[in-house]
């Protein structure tokens, strides 16, 4: 007697995949959407309890040109709300490896690799958490050049590469080195200024932005990234050079990272940017990451403002 | 309650715990442990005096601690009987409730819990429910944000003899809500916590939003659900009725609740399912429904009754369909939801039916069982043979039906044997013998099956409820299979004797089948476990003897599976065709040697004239039990 599965649809294919088993246990409750900030955040039509629909109903057209096949960064909030236990971002991968196998390709435009830089280090190998780049051998004036290359249907755009690039071969559209060091050119220090990474994903609620948001221009600089993975330590201390007092970088709390694990590896170069700073006898106070969790409405505000008053208090001390 | 407190024929035992129950149907033996209140109960009449003047106040478990009680309380103002009790972890001797009581002396600090044994004809088991706790679900924040309060909680504050005498406050503010969600299936439904439906919340929670919003209309209230269950007479025309109010259903489960630090006002994440959209909604209040489970102490309590347990922790019944107010031990019966969660009226309905089922007992003079039960047979037991006894048959037994007392041999209580012959196929001395069921009976019937060219024929060992329904229904079905089966009935799969198989081949039997019922269907709760055990050892010893696969098959076969029955038999018949005469002879031959050797190991295996003067013992033996009981 033979047990093996008859793959006759779309969903027994899914389910064939290892991760896809349990695709048809889910019963539509829409935890998974309300958890996911993709939908909120960037794609209205971002919805992963439709597209585990649609391919329960074998509608695998409709599941390829999904935005939610490509669009998942497998961050895993919505397998640990899931009442149902379904590995959900497990069931979107295994849409996507069918996906890939179909021709179909991601609508992402993926990070780009400078090759006239690119050294073939290897350190955005280690550094990503989505196995996107690959070093790979190319002819180059008769010797053989070691260089990076970045798989499109697997880059999320988190931009953990940009940050970790010591060469400055990557580029991500938005967040590259120039566009960041634009934003703050040399001020005139005559008031506690802060400029605050801010993560894309790291407040929830649209509040939590307009808080941020209603800080004067010339209190508050916002400096928009997609991921803490993206800080460059360099930047911060630029920002120091020129004239601004303090650096926030605000992130997602330890286990709710959008990719994986941008927020640990922010962790590890700000703690190094502390260590440095205190070696240089700097003022390690000045550079600060707060890591903020999804129910941590309105936290924002307070550490901004705790910020802002330890900047003011050595000026009033001087004046 | 005050009805049945008066009523002469109803004995109301409060604060008191069941501690030990023996016995059988008709005559149970019950310990209880009736607790100290240190307050004489013929003494004391209720007026509350010593409440008044004790200092110390604790939170009221009754009021799910949102109201304090003195050390001196009755639980609520309606409790009956009405007799105070002096909580001991919480006082401080003053002794101003002494002085407070005065000529009554209905106060006395010396008084110690006291067992009393009692004897009773059946049991009634309405135990009721627990709630999860929802703080586990940090999504919610509750324990963390104020104003997020489960339902039941809402129920006291909503209570005009409540804490708040009726009024519906923010326990942060002491506001009235004006904007107030409910979420449904908080931690039921869950694979994480509860993975079953808990039954009743759907239409609490629309009882509530109708009761919140006939009082005040101008409240907006929001139920969110997963789907909503309506399932009885009327129950939908009610759902109907709250969406006329105004009362807004969203269909999505909230992933996520945030507060504002300063208002205390909660945002409730969801998507909203039919749009396909995420919402954020913002509420004065919100209050979960939570999911009911077993009481903490189910499981101590069914260890106390000797009752099973269903997967959810749940009472078992004896059949879901058939005898769903019974629990397997004759006598005892369930009402409420300490069987599965229930609203009120399938809990009133159950409690009347239990009632009578009850009654039925108590007003029979004889208690008539089949005439299949267990018997023992003391001078081969260990007990009398090596001085120990070995305690199998009480494992095997689903019903506590036999009992070891120290070193006596093992003994069936008749009254709650129900014949499954788990116990008898156990015994390793063979001292245990099901009447009708004698091993001697089956064995002349397996010896005359495989009296002619053994080598050709297939003996099917089937249960009486199941798979020999499913041989039933093979034949009726016209399904053909192979002309070689030889069938023998026995009443559960747990009764197939490891003997029985090994005899079988010593006569020199082609193949042998295995079957009994599906593990969730078996008629005697655990039968099935039994059997399947044994058959899994059996399978791994033939496999040591390298006897060919597909010689001996399990197969677990419903009544309703007449096909799979044809089709096994006839899987089995083409591993016997496939296998030359000689071989399979040459492998009969092989093999003897083997089950000889197994089967000398018992005492049993008696010709039949010795079993028939095995029967008249056995007939004996039943006749004598009868007597004592």
């Amino acid at each position: 007697m033979s047990h093996s599965i008859m793959i006759r649809t779309f969903a027994d294919e899914v389910k064939s995949i290892p991760g896809g088993e349990h695709l048809e246990l889910c019963y539509s409750c829409g935890t998974c959407v309300s958890k996911c900030m993709i939908q909120q955040k960037v794609e209205p039509d971002y919805n992963p309890r439709r597209l585990l629909r649609l391919a329960i109903m074998d509608l695998k057209d409709e599941a390829f040109k999904s935005p939610t096949t490509w669009m998942c960064s497998e961050c895993d909030l919505c397998y640990q709300a899931c009442p149902q236990e379904i590995h959900i971002s497990q069931v979107i991968a295994a849409v996507k490896k069918l996906a890939v196998e179909a021709g179909y390709t991601s609508p992402l435009t993926p990070v780009s690799v400078d090759e006239e830089l690119c050294s073939g280090c290897g350190i955005c190998v280690m550094v990503c958490p989505y196995e996107a780049p690959s070093l790979y051998e190319k002819e180059h004036n008769g010797d053989l050049d070691r260089l990076s290359e970045v798989d499109a249907n697997k880059c999320m755009r988190c931009g953990t590469c940009v940050g970790a690039c010591p060469l400055g071969a990557i580029a991500r559209e938005g967040v590259s080195n120039t566009e960041i060091t634009s934003q703050f050119g040399y001020v005139i220090p005559h008031n506690p200024l802060l400029v605050a990474f801010v993560c894309d994903w790291s407040l929830r609620e649209d509040a939590d932005v307009s808080l941020l948001e209603s800080y004067p221009e010339d209190q508050v600089k916002i400096v928009h990234i997609p991921c803490t993975g993206r800080i460059d330590p360099q930047h911060a201390l630029m920002a120091l050079d020129s004239g601004i007092n303090g650096v926030l970088v605000c992130g997602c709390k330890p286990g709710e990272c959008h990719f994986k694990r941008g927020n640990h590896v922010a962790k590890c170069k700000i703690s190094l940017l502390d260590a440095m700073l205190k070696q240089m006898q700097l003022n390690d106070k000045n550079i600060r990451l707060v890591q903020i969790g999804t129910q941590e409405r309105g936290r924002i505000k307070y550490e901004v403002d705790d910020m802002l008053s330890t900047l003011k208090a050595p000026k009033e001390a001087i004046a | 309650m005050v009805d049945a407190a008066r009523q002469p024929r109803i004995d109301v035992r409060a604060f008191t715990e069941v501690e030990k129950v023996e016995g059988f149907v008709g005559n149970f033996k019950v310990t209880l442990r009736e607790k100290a209140k240190h307050v004489l109960a013929d003494r004391c009449n209720g007026c509350g005096d010593c409440a008044k003047v004790c200092p110390i106040e604790v939170p009221n478990h009754y009021e799910l601690n949102l109201a304090p009680r003195k050390a001196a309380y009755v639980p609520m103002s309606q409790s009956v009987p009405l007799i105070y009790s002096i909580d001991l972890d919480a006082c401080i001797h003053c002794y101003k409730c002494v002085e407070a009581c005065g000529s009554l002396e209905a106060i006395d600090f010396s008084q110690e819990d006291k067992i009393v044994e009692e004897d009773i004809g059946a049991i009634v088991v309405a135990t009721g429910f627990s709630h999860f706790d929802p703080s586990v679900m940090e999504e919610y924040g509750y324990g963390r944000f104020p104003n997020v309060i489960t339902s039941m909680e809402m129920e006291r504050l909503n209570n005009s003899a409540g804490p708040t005498m009726g009024n519906l406050i923010r326990p942060s503010d002491r506001r009235n809500p004006q904007r107030i969600a409910f979420i449904n299936c908080v931690g039921s439904r869950d694979k994480r916590y509860i993975p079953s439906c808990s039954n009743f919340c759907c239409m609490y929670s629309i009882k509530n939003a109708v009761l919140l919003k006939q009082m005040n209309p101008s409240v907006d209230i929001t139920i969110y659900y997963m789907d909503i269950r309506t399932p009885s007479k009327g129950y939908e025309e009610f759902y109907d009725r709250a969406r006329e109010m105004g009362i807004h259903f969203i269909q999505g489960r909230p992933s996520l609740i945030t507060e504002d630090e300063a208002t205390h006002n909660l945002f409730v994440h969801s998507e909203d399912i039919t749009l396909g959209r995420v919402i954020e909604n913002e509420y004065d209040m919100v209050m979960l429904n939570q999911a009911a489970i077993p009481q903490p102490d189910q499981n101590h309590m069914s260890s106390v009754l000797n009752v099973a347990q269903s997967p959810g922790g749940w009472f078992m019944e004896y059949h879901p369909k058939l005898r769903p107010i019974d629990s397997p031990t004759d006598g005892i019966f369930f009402a409420g939801a300490c069987q599965g969660p229930k609203d009120i009226p399938s809990s009133v309905a159950q409690g009347s039916a239990a009632a009578s089922r009850a009654s039925r007992i108590l007003l029979s003079e004889r208690w008539e069982i089949e005439p299949i039960v267990a018997v023992v047979w003391p001078e081969r037991c260990t007990a009398t043979t090596k001085g120990r006894a070995c305690g199998l048959c009480v494992k095997a037994c689903p019903y506590g039906a036999v009992v070891i007392e120290g070193d006596k041999a093992a003994e069936i209580i008749t009254a709650k044997c129900h014949g499954c012959g788990g116990c008898v196929a156990e015994c390793p001395e063979d001292a245990i013998s099901q009447l009708h069921y004698t091993d001697a009976q089956l064995l002349s019937q397996i010896r005359a099956l495989l009296a002619d060219k053994p080598e050709e024929k297939i003996l099917a060992l089937r249960c009486h409820w199941c798979s020999y329904g499913g041989a039933d229904l093979a034949g009726t079905s016209h399904f053909e299979y192979t002309a070689n089966e030889r069938g023998i009935k026995v009443m559960c799969s747990a009764r197939m004797d490891s003997d029985f198989i090994y005899e079988a081949y010593r006569l020199g039997a082609g193949a042998v089948l295995f079957s009994g019922c599906h593990p969730q269907d078996c008629h005697y709760i655990t039968g099935q476990i039994i059997g399947a055990k044994r058959a899994v050892r059996l399978k791994k010893i033939f496999e040591r003897m390298e006897m060919t696969e597909g010689r001996f098959r399990v197969e677990w076969i419903s009544a309703a599976e007449g096909d799979k029955y044809a089709r096994v038999l006839n899987e089995m018949q083409d591993v016997l065709d496939k296998m030359s005469p000689e071989q399979l002879q040459e492998e009969i031959a092989r093999l003897k040697p083997e089950m000889e050797k197994r089967l000398k190991r018992f005492p049993g295996v008696p010709g039949v004239p010795e079993a028939m003067l095995y029967s008249d013992n056995l007939v004996d033996a039943i006749l004598k039990s009868k007597e004592i009981a």
